[in-house]
């Protein structure tokens, strides 16, 4: 009996069995790093899904068939070889064995890879025309190219069938080389492989009957398409019924995933994996425009984050199955505590994109909220179990994500735990960041770890400024400070910081002061805090010109980020100036005037202004660490050894009573991320 | 002497009135249907039925079993005596001698049946009752008095005639009360219908250690003639021992005190229950009824006639509705009384004849006739919780060793755990095991105990007749109420599906497969553990140490509630209980949550889907509510690979 009961409902994709209707969709985890080979790591992720309770796993986000479509760069899995199949084999059993289904996607990434790595290829693609996003030059493809990688194709899909995989998935989307020869914006060929809508779809259908005729009618083939590429020269949605329904009428396609956009320019990716400033599920109905002209299952992802929603969508029947990927990336165990009655404890994706856009970096991906996510090999674990030991008394001061992550994890091992902030609200610097227009979901990192803290029965203390005293009162087993920074605007004295010529970010989002009419905001940091900065003054009425020293604004901020960064800021004429650096600061009248030196020429410039905001990062709040640094036991040190090796603190083998074991975390120490305080939280908690 | 014509008159006149309301009281209870009972072989097992099984059930109160072997044990003995001695004039000193000793006995006891009496438990009826030990001490001091000229100790006509005078009336008195009493409804009425009740017991089975928990199926008839009434409407429909049993309350008040729908303050009461089945079917009003009334139901407005229906004016549906059929009462009645019974026989007739099955009762049934479950799922959901089982279905394999009987908890997230947890442990174990699927019906209890029979064997039978084109050695359910209607109650409709089939309870399961060391299993190390018995495992069929060895297996000492075994208090759950929703001033779940709390466990072991759901629903904090297999489960040693 529960609401929920439609996301349980068992549907078959071909023969299999898929025991709901969550998925987990194809991703690039950026972990296969062993040759393209599936490492350890890459199978306790999975596995952690799978036990966590997801249906189908789709794993290896594009992963190659070929030696020529590079998988070095994002890591990919390489089916290009008979060495994967015992991997596979790991993987299979560790997702069957929790009752999960598990897939592969694989592709050939014709022209959308880089070559200048690994086999040093010549990349593909039907006309050689370029791929803006990877800045990827490639040549026109040949015949006999054309029908080696259609067998590359199969033996790839066998390879999955013989590693005792569930299927795989032909990936046609986000421009790799099947929708290459579709759209007609990348294929202008006029012979028999392009021109026509039949010479288009030729490609993919031989790749479609070799792969099926190795598998055999039973084995899943599903294929990813894309719902609209929203480019006026692309595919649009019309035009990808017809595909959908010329490939669903030959019976060899067992299921479609559809996504929303295609993903040749920055702008266009950011659509695929819609960050927290897109509404829920902004392309279901593309991908319901699909379903209603298939035979077949239809999977969609793209925003669906919480169970209800996913639930409506089913229950009204616009696709088969929800996607809730970076759901699972937030919580692998979303299915399960959905059963045990525990909606309110999943922790949902927030839409912070931290793991899409590290891997676009080329770095593994990562949950910004979740330290444990892709971590379960190291030891990290998902549910934290009580322990067994002694029961310490815990104070954790600030109330951040870090020291409330770390008053989580204590209370969760069973320990008394009180927190104390000197705000009147928990969050620290989310709070702020919630602030800015399109950036208020980054606040549900701190609803979900508020809920968790007061369903353990943290002792939470508000609007208290913690003291030396007032700590060596408590008596505590443990202190652990996250007190963070404070902006760092006195770096340059020639800011005028000290006269109140300029003021911070922190000033300005919090509401603090007031936001002039004509702002410079001045940059150096370059991720999230100046950006947002800049779009709430300009969305106030301020006139803003956001400067920085840097190579571009917001050049630290990921792929599917900065784009709806720019949407905003462009709109809203916010001016963006690279390259200068603020010199000095000084008072004209009821007008500030910065002087701004270009970097390359040390040529200056002026602007006459009425406010003028600094982002240049943080010192840490550290005057209560030092003040009861000596008399702790361990010093207040950490030990990096036992740290990264995620073994416990060798303080805490000493008797409790010893004396007060002391660590600080987060920007208290030096400026990072939500991702570093969180999981420096878990790693250093867990074992409390 | 005049006491010499005057105690033999008394004791005739008395015991031929005796006689007249005897046979009085026979014909009110032949005005019940009619039910085969084995005359004879009742008479002769009844003396051993009453030493052995009913003193096994007074025993459980030492003090009142001493008492009542002193009392009574004296009384009868003293009587028989007082026949040879006083009415026909036997003069032996012997049979003097022994006839003093007898009352001395009685007298005793006696004594601390008036120590009771001096500030007795709410649980006992007053009234007449208070007198009781009054005229139990005053029969055995005057045939003391009266006997000791024939054992020789004191001379004939000693004491004159006032001594004579109120001896007589002290006579008079007391063999009021224990003869002519006994027939006329008086307290001692006990003795005389409970005698005859231990020899025409409904439930004969009962007796010598045996277990009948089953309910009688309803006869509908050949389908053409149709029957008068189903169920019980007035009095009169109920069999002839049923009312015989009703006669033999001694009002104790056992029932009363273990009822879990009394104690949370629905308005019900077994023992007022039997006591109006009494008025019921000898006429009258309850204003002379003097225990707890039903809670929030005012004493002396209840009226009944053999033939009125019952619910018109004697029973308000509400008490027949509050019960959870967890047997408490007829687990301690003293008497051997059959409360379930009575109180689905009468539901029966409000739910089949008058379709008036309060709250969500109605809508229940519904949903059980149209999709054979009592929350109306689709039926073709019923496997989905196993998706990913890998469970071979019977349909496919057509054989097994184990049949896993998975009942309504399919539909259930909740208990989906706990049958996700008997898989895997079974899987372990690498037991032959096959499901029915989508081919398995509702088990019909709770239709049955809302008093739809009908529907009740119309699932039965169409589960047998699925059952009985599988082979399979066991039968095992992880719900209590499958298993007991499979094991109890489907034998009585002539199928052979269950023949030679073990039917099993996964707890008595399970315990088989540790004991044969076919689980490897880590020690349990969380907290205090204590363990509900849920009553259609516990009462209904008996299996208290299988779980707790289960427990035990884990280096679990479990923490034991005072209501536990044949004790254990209901969760609520059963009967219907939730769906009928009759309102009391607390839940039943909450006061056996509150049991549990009182061990200081921080979990509670349960057997029973239901008590899951019931024992879950109490607000938190509290202990954590897991099922046995859970527990294990959890505690299972995994191969690695």
């Amino acid at each position: 009996m529960s609401q929920y009961d439609a996301l349980f409902e068992p549907l078959n994709i071909n023969k299999l069995t898929i025991r709901n209707r969550i998925v987990s969709t194809a991703h690039a985890e950026v972990y296969a790093t062993d040759g393209g080979m599936t490492t350890d790591r890459y199978v306790k992720y999975y596995e952690e899904k799978a036990k966590g309770g997801c249906g189908l796993c789709i794993c290896g986000g594009s992963s190659v068939v070929s030696i020529d479509s590079p998988q070095s760069w994002w890591s990919s899995v390489n089916l290009s070889t008979d060495r994967i199949i015992p991997h596979f084999q790991n993987l299979a059993d560790a997702v069957h064995k929790h009752g999960g289904k598990i897939m592969i996607q694989i592709t050939h990434m014709g022209r959308r890879s880089r070559w200048d790595g690994e086999n040093w290829p010549n990349l593909m693609s039907p006309s050689g025309i370029r791929e803006p996003v990877h800045r990827a030059t490639c040549k026109t493809i040949e015949v006999e190219e054309m029908w080696r990688i259609i067998g590359d194709f199969a033996q790839a899909a066998r390879r999955a069938k013989e590693g005792g995989l569930d299927g795989v998935e032909l990936s046609a989307v986000h421009q790799h080389l099947i929708d290459q020869f579709w759209s007609p914006r990348v294929n202008k060929r006029t012979d028999e492989w392009g021109g026509t809508f039949e010479g288009r779809m030729k490609f993919g259908m031989e790749v479609l009957k070799a792969v099926r005729a190795e598998v055999g009618p039973d084995f899943v083939v599903g294929m990813r398409i894309t719902g609209d590429e929203f480019h006026p020269d692309g595919l649009g949605h019309e035009e990808m019924k017809k595909i959908a329904q010329y490939y669903d009428a030959t019976g060899m396609v067992d299921y479609f995933g559809v996504v929303g956009s295609g993903c040749d320019t920055h702008n266009t990716l950011a659509n695929v994996i819609p960050n927290m400033s897109y509404p829920p599920e902004p392309f279901l109905y593309l991908a319901a425009g699909i379903k209603a002209v298939v035979n077949v299952p239809v999977i969609h992802a793209q925003n669906i984050k919480d169970p209800n929603q996913a639930k409506r969508i089913i229950e009204a029947g616009y696709v088969d199955f929800v996607g809730m990927t970076r759901a699972h990336i937030a919580d692998p165990h979303f299915i399960a505590k959905i059963k045990m009655d525990q909606v309110d404890q999943i922790r949902q994706c927030v839409g912070a994109n931290y793991c899409i856009d590290r891997q676009y970096q080329g770095l593994d991906v990562l949950c910004i909220q979740n330290a444990a996510t892709s971590r379960e090999y190291m030891g990290l674990p998902h549910i934290i179990e009580k322990t067994t030991g002694v029961i310490r008394n815990v104070v954790v001061v600030g109330g951040g994500p870090g020291g409330l992550e770390a008053a989580r994890v204590a209370a969760e091992r069973g320990h008394k735990v009180t927190l104390i902030d000197r705000a009147d609200e928990l969050g620290g610097q989310l709070v702020l960041a919630a602030k800015a227009p399109q950036r208020d979901q980054i606040a549900g990192i701190t609803r979900w770890l508020v809920m968790e803290i007061e369903r353990l029965g943290v002792e939470v203390r508000l609007g208290t400024a913690a003291s030396e005293e007032m700590i060596k009162a408590l008596n505590p087993d443990v202190c652990i400070l996250a007190t963070g920074g404070r902006p760092f605007l006195e770096q340059n004295p020639e800011w005028g910081a000290a006269e109140g010529l300029v003021v911070s970010t922190w000033d300005i989002l919090s509401g603090k002061v007031e936001p002039g009419k004509n702002v410079l905001v001045y940059d150096t940091i370059c991720e999230f805090s100046g950006m947002s900065a800049a779009d709430y003054l300009a969305s106030k009425g301020s006139l803003v010109e956001l400067v920085t020293d840097d190579i571009k604004p917001g050049v630290g901020i990921g792929g599917t980020t900065f784009p709806t960064y720019y949407r905003s800021l462009y709109e809203k004429e916010v001016i963006m100036t690279s390259d200068m650096l603020l010199d000095k600061v000084y008072r004209e009248g009821d007008k500030l005037v910065a002087v701004l030196e270009n970097e390359y020429t040390a040529q200056k410039e002026e602007r006459v202004v009425d406010q003028i905001v600094v982002e240049n990062g943080t010192r840490p709040n550290e005057d209560l660490y030092y003040a009861l640094k000596p008399s702790s036991l361990n010093k207040g040190q950490i030990d990096n050894d036992a740290l990264f090796d995620i073994k416990p603190q060798p303080v805490l083998a000493e008797e409790k009573g010893a004396g007060m074991i002391l660590w600080r975390l987060g920007d208290n120490v030096s400026q990072r991320n939500v991702h570093a305080a969180m999981y420096d939280a878990l790693r250093l908690c867990k074992d409390l | 002497m005049m006491l010499d014509w005057l105690v033999p008159t008394l004791i005739s006149v008395l015991l031929v009135l005796a006689g007249i309301g005897a046979v009085r009281r026979m014909n009110m209870w032949r005005a019940g249907q009619a039910e085969k009972v084995d005359m004879l072989a009742g008479l002769l097992a009844m003396p051993k039925r009453y030493l052995h099984d009913l003193h096994h059930v007074v025993d459980r109160d030492k003090y009142i079993s001493r008492t009542h072997v002193a009392t009574g044990g004296g009384f009868v003995l003293a009587m028989v005596l007082v026949v040879f001695v006083h009415l026909f004039g036997v003069d032996s000193k012997i049979l003097a001698w022994a006839l003093l000793a007898a009352l001395v006995m009685m007298f005793c006891g006696a004594l601390f049946v008036y120590k009771r009496r001096i500030n007795p438990p709410s649980r006992l009826s007053k009234g007449p009752w208070m007198r009781l030990p009054k005229s139990l001490l005053t029969f055995s001091i005057t045939f003391f008095v009266l006997t000791l000229p024939a054992a020789g100790v004191l001379p004939e006509g000693f004491g004159g005639w006032l001594l004579t005078l109120v001896l007589s009336v002290l006579i008079l008195m007391s063999l009021s009360e224990m003869l002519f009493g006994m027939t006329w409804g008086g307290p001692m009425k006990h003795a005389f219908a409970g005698a005859l009740h231990l020899a025409f017991h409904r439930r004969p089975e009962r007796f010598g250690g045996g277990r009948s928990t089953g309910l009688k199926p309803v006869d509908f008839g050949d389908g053409v003639s149709v029957k008068e009434v189903l169920g019980v409407a007035k009095p009169t429909d109920f069999k002839w021992n049923q009312l015989l049993g009703f006669d033999a309350c001694v009002q104790c008040g056992r029932c009363e005190a273990v009822c879990p729908a009394f104690a949370a303050g629905q308005p019900l009461n077994p023992k007022k229950l039997i006591q109006d089945m009494v008025v019921g079917f000898a006429g009258g009003t309850d204003e002379n009824y003097a225990g707890s009334p039903y809670p929030g139901i005012d004493l002396g407005h209840a009226k009944g006639a053999p033939n009125q229906i019952i619910t018109d004016g004697l029973i308000h549906p509400d008490t027949l509705w509050s019960c959870t059929t967890c047997r408490a009462c007829v687990e301690e009645c003293p008497m051997m009384i059959e409360h379930v019974d009575a109180i689905v026989d009468m539901r029966r007739f409000l739910t089949l004849e008058k379709g008036s099955t309060p709250n969500k009762g109605a809508q229940v049934l519904e949903n059980i006739i149209a999709t054979d479950n009592p929350n109306g799922y689709a039926p073709a959901s019923r496997t989905h919780w196993a998706a990913d089982q890998n469970l071979p279905v019977m349909k496919d394999v057509k054989q097994a060793d184990v049949l896993f009987w998975v009942s309504d908890g399919a539909f259930d997230m909740r208990s989906q755990r706990i049958l996700r947890a008997f898989v895997k442990l079974m899987k372990a174990a690498n037991v032959d095991v096959a499901i029915l699927g989508d081919e398995e019906l509702d088990s019909g209890d709770v239709a049955r105990r809302l008093g739809d029979d009908a529907t009740f064997q119309s699932l039965a039978k169409r589960n047998l007749a699925t059952l009985s084109t599988y082979q399979f050695n066991k039968i095992v359910t992880t719900d209590p109420h499958a298993f007991h209607c499979l094991k109890n109650e489907y034998g009585d409709f002539g199928s052979d599906a269950l023949q030679n089939v073990e039917v099993l309870h996964h707890t008595t399961f399970l315990n088989r497969l540790v004991k044969d060391g076919l689980l490897q299993l880590e020690p349990f190390k969380g907290g205090k553990v204590t363990y509900h018995d849920p009553c259609y495992l516990g009462r209904y069929n008996g299996e208290y140490e299988a779980p707790r060895e289960l427990l035990a297996s884990l280096g679990i000492d479990v923490a034991e509630m005072e209501r536990s075994k044949f004790r254990s208090r209901c969760c609520g759950g059963g009967g219907g209980a939730p769906i009928t929703d009759i309102p009391g001033e607390r839940r039943i779940a909450d006061m056996r949550m509150e049991d549990v709390v009182s061990t200081g466990a921080s979990m509670v072991a349960v057997g029973c889907q239901q008590c899951t759901a019931m024992l879950e629903g109490v607000v938190e904090p509290r202990p954590v509510v897991k099922d046995i297999a859970e527990i294990l489960a959890g505690q299972l040693i995994e191969e690695t690979h």
